[in-house]
């Protein structure tokens, strides 16, 4: 149902936002930036996958619009027909993905030169402008906690309620689906490559303050 | 199909407590952390709050250095209040309020075991808030710009020694 690559980013973002909290309560900056980035290329990562990714990964398969999430609120749709992010789901991802860039962003320009640790592109922008994204940046990781917890409340409704298995299929990768429905296509090497390359290099470069490249 | 639902509800029950339960644990360690907090020295709070304070009206000054035209009013207003709570610095450093001892709290027990080392370093940062005020009440914007320059340089010496690496 899922790619290799889509879960192991999956269970890495798991491990990555406790992590990221703990290294920024427990004032270990050094880390809380090295894993910041980390974060920062796995989210590059996803969304370049989201493109050139398999069939569930892509997002033209699974983001539908408001006429699409409605359908499939009020029924009408089969899981095991169709298999990846259901209509809902897919908004879940977009909002997921969407915050912990925001985060990682507004870090990328916080702190104060004089007061401890600094995002590598905090110089870029003015002093008040850096001031309010590390104060933006103390509070919003609570708005990511809220969506993180709506998604775990719904993946706990679907798998009482719904009985479908979407934490096992998120870990192995399989799911039930009908007789006869496609599975999920092979992930092409060439395309994993170059997206690792490219979301690796983005976040390297950004890490040593986005020096010029010429 | 109710039968179904009630049953997968009764089946949630076990999930939905295990939620619950998470979220109790958090609240526990809240209160802990809360319990901890008050045993804490009232100083780390005292201290931390001025340097926020320091912090922002050093924000305000070099926010104003890098417009075009700096307002002396502001420039002035903030140095001054630097000034005044630069001389409260030392006193809020108590024996032992470092995060060795367990505390919620970027100071380091180097503080307490190079004593001189620390209050010099205290004592550099208020002559240098007092240059800095001096300069803004002179309405002299280049010797503002290099008086914030050698404050901003005490803050950063003392946070090099006696505050918890950055990297």
């Amino acid at each position: 149902m899922w790619d290799w690559p889509v879960r192991v980013t999956h269970w890495a973002f798991v491990l990555l936002v406790p992590a990221l909290y703990f290294t920024a309560e427990n004032s270990a900056w050094g880390w809380h930036m090295r894993l910041g980035h980390v974060l920062l290329a796995l989210l590059i990562f996803r969304v370049i996958w989201g493109f050139v990714g398999t069939d569930t990964a892509r997002f033209t398969r699974f983001v539908r619009g408001p006429a699409g999430v409605i359908a499939y609120l009020r029924g009408g749709y089969d899981p095991a027909r169709e298999i990846g992010h259901n209509p809902l789901g897919a908004l879940a991802v977009l909002a997921l993905l969407g915050l912990m860039f925001a985060q990682v962003i507004m870090g990328l320009f916080a702190g104060d030169p004089f007061d401890g640790a600094t995002g590598p592109l905090n110089s870029w922008v003015s002093i008040a402008t850096a001031d309010t994204f590390t104060k933006t940046h103390e509070w919003f990781f609570w708005v990511l906690f809220g969506m993180i917890g709506l998604h775990l409340a719904v993946i706990a409704f679907y798998s009482a309620v719904r009985a479908q298995k979407l934490v096992g299929a998120m870990v192995v990768g399989k799911s039930e689906k009908a007789l006869g429905v496609e599975g999920n296509s092979e992930p092409s090497i060439a395309a994993l490559l170059v997206s690792i390359t490219v979301s690796a290099g983005i976040a390297l470069w950004v890490y040593f303050g986005a020096p010029p490249l010429t | 199909m109710i039968a179904k639902t009630t049953t997968r509800l009764i089946a949630a029950t076990p999930l939905i407590a295990v939620l619950a339960a998470c979220g109790g644990g958090a609240a526990d360690e809240d209160s802990q952390e809360a319990a901890a907090a008050s045993d804490a020295p009232p100083e780390i709070g005292q201290r931390q709050e001025n340097f926020e304070g320091i912090g922002d009206a050093f924000k305000a000054i070099r926010s104003q250095l890098e417009a075009g035209s700096p307002d002396m009013a502001i420039i002035t207003a903030s140095a001054t209040e630097i000034n005044q709570r630069a001389q409260k610095v030392s006193g809020f450093f108590p024996e032992g309020s470092s995060i060795e001892a367990g505390y919620d709290t970027e100071a380091l027990a180097t503080i307490w075991e190079k004593p001189e080392e620390f209050s010099k370093a205290a004592n550099n940062f208020v002559a240098a808030s007092t240059g800095l005020r001096t300069a803004a009440e002179s309405g002299d914007g280049a010797a503002v710009g290099s008086a914030a320059k050698i404050l901003g340089g005490t803050c950063k010496a003392c946070h090099d020694k006696f505050r918890v690496d950055d990297d």
